[in-house]
C-alpha cells in the first residue's frame, strides 16, 4: 500500500463528497458527473485493494484490515446503484454518505498499514 | 394482517428521500460495528468479555435498523432506535466511569467518540424521522 496514493485517494473521496452535498443543496438528482466519479472512486479503490493484498504480509491485523478493504471496494457500486434508485435530492446524500465513508476507511487502512510496519 | 396496507403506505414515507440517507447510514454501522465486534470475539475474546459481547450487540441492533428502515417497518425501527440511544447512553456512560472493563473501544465507547459521535446522534435522528412521518400520515 502506498501512503501517497491513499492520501491522494482520500481526498478524492472528499472532494467527491463535497460535490454530491453541493447537488443535494441544489435539489438536483444524480447527474453523469456523480456518476462519473463514482466509476473512478471504485476502480482507485479496486487498485489500492490489489496494492495493498499484493503486500499483506505487511500488515499485522489481517483480519480487520480485510474488512475495510472490502467495504472500500463495495461501498461506491452501491452508492451508484442508490443514486439511480432515489431520483431526488436524497441520492446524492447517499452518495456524500458513501464517499465520505470511503475517505475514513481509507484513512483507517492507513493507520493499520502503518502500525504494521 | 390489518397492519399491512398501513405499514405499506407509512413504509414509502419511511424508506424514501432521506430515509435512503438513513438506511446507508445504519447499512454502514451494521457492517463496520458486526465486523469489528467478529474480529474482536474471535481473536481476543478473554481481554474484554463485556465490551466485546456489547459490541456485538450494537451489531445487531444496526442490523436490525438497517433491515427494518429498509424495509419501511416502523414499529420494530422505532424500537431498535430506542434501544440503540439507551445503548449509547448506558455503554458511553460505563466506559467512562469503569474504563477497566473497555479497555478495547467498541462503537458505543465513550458516546460514539470514535465514531465522531455519529452513534449519538443517529438514534436521535432515526427517531425524528420516524416519528415526523407518523404526524404526517
Amino acid at each position: 500500500m502506498n501512503g501517497a496514493y491513499s492520501g491522494w485517494l482520500i481526498g478524492a473521496a472528499l472532494v467527491l463528497a463535497l460535490v454530491s452535498v453541493i447537488t443535494a443543496v441544489r435539489n438536483r438528482p444524480m447527474g453523469p458527473v456523480l456518476l462519473a466519479g463514482l466509476g473512478l472512486l471504485e476502480l482507485a479503490v479496486l487498485a489500492q485493494a490489489a496494492f495493498a493484498l499484493a503486500d499483506l504480509g505487511h500488515v499485522t491485523e489481517k483480519a480487520t484490515f480485510i474488512g475495510y478493504l472490502l467495504g472500500t471496494v463495495v461501498i461506491p457500486p452501491a452508492a451508484m446503484w442508490w443514486g439511480r434508485a432515489e431520483r431526488t435530492r436524497w441520492g446524492p446524500g447517499v452518495i456524500t454518505v458513501a464517499a465520505f465513508t470511503v475517505a475514513v476507511m481509507t484513512g483507517r487502512l492507513l493507520q493499520i498499514w502503518n502500525a504494521g510496519a | 394482517m390489518s397492519a399491512h396496507s398501513g405499514q405499506d403506505r407509512g413504509g414509502e414515507a419511511v424508506r424514501s428521500g432521506p430515509g435512503r440517507v438513513l438506511v446507508a447510514v445504519y447499512g454502514i454501522f451494521a457492517l463496520a460495528a458486526t465486523s469489528r465486534a467478529a474480529v474482536q470475539i474471535a481473536t481476543r475474546f478473554a481481554e474484554a468479555p463485556l465490551a466485546y459481547v456489547l459490541s456485538a450487540f450494537a451489531g445487531v441492533v444496526y442490523i436490525v435498523l438497517t433491515v427494518a428502515l429498509a424495509r419501511g417497518a416502523r414499529r420494530v425501527a422505532v424500537a431498535a432506535c430506542v434501544v440503540e440511544l439507551a445503548g449509547v447512553l448506558v455503554v458511553g456512560t460505563l466506559s467512562l466511569a469503569d474504563s477497566a472493563a473497555f479497555p478495547q473501544a467498541t462503537v458505543w465507547s465513550g458516546y460514539g467518540s470514535g465514531y465522531g459521535f455519529v452513534p449519538l446522534a443517529l438514534p436521535v435522528i432515526g427517531l425524528l424521522w420516524l416519528l415526523r412521518g407518523v404526524r404526517r400520515s
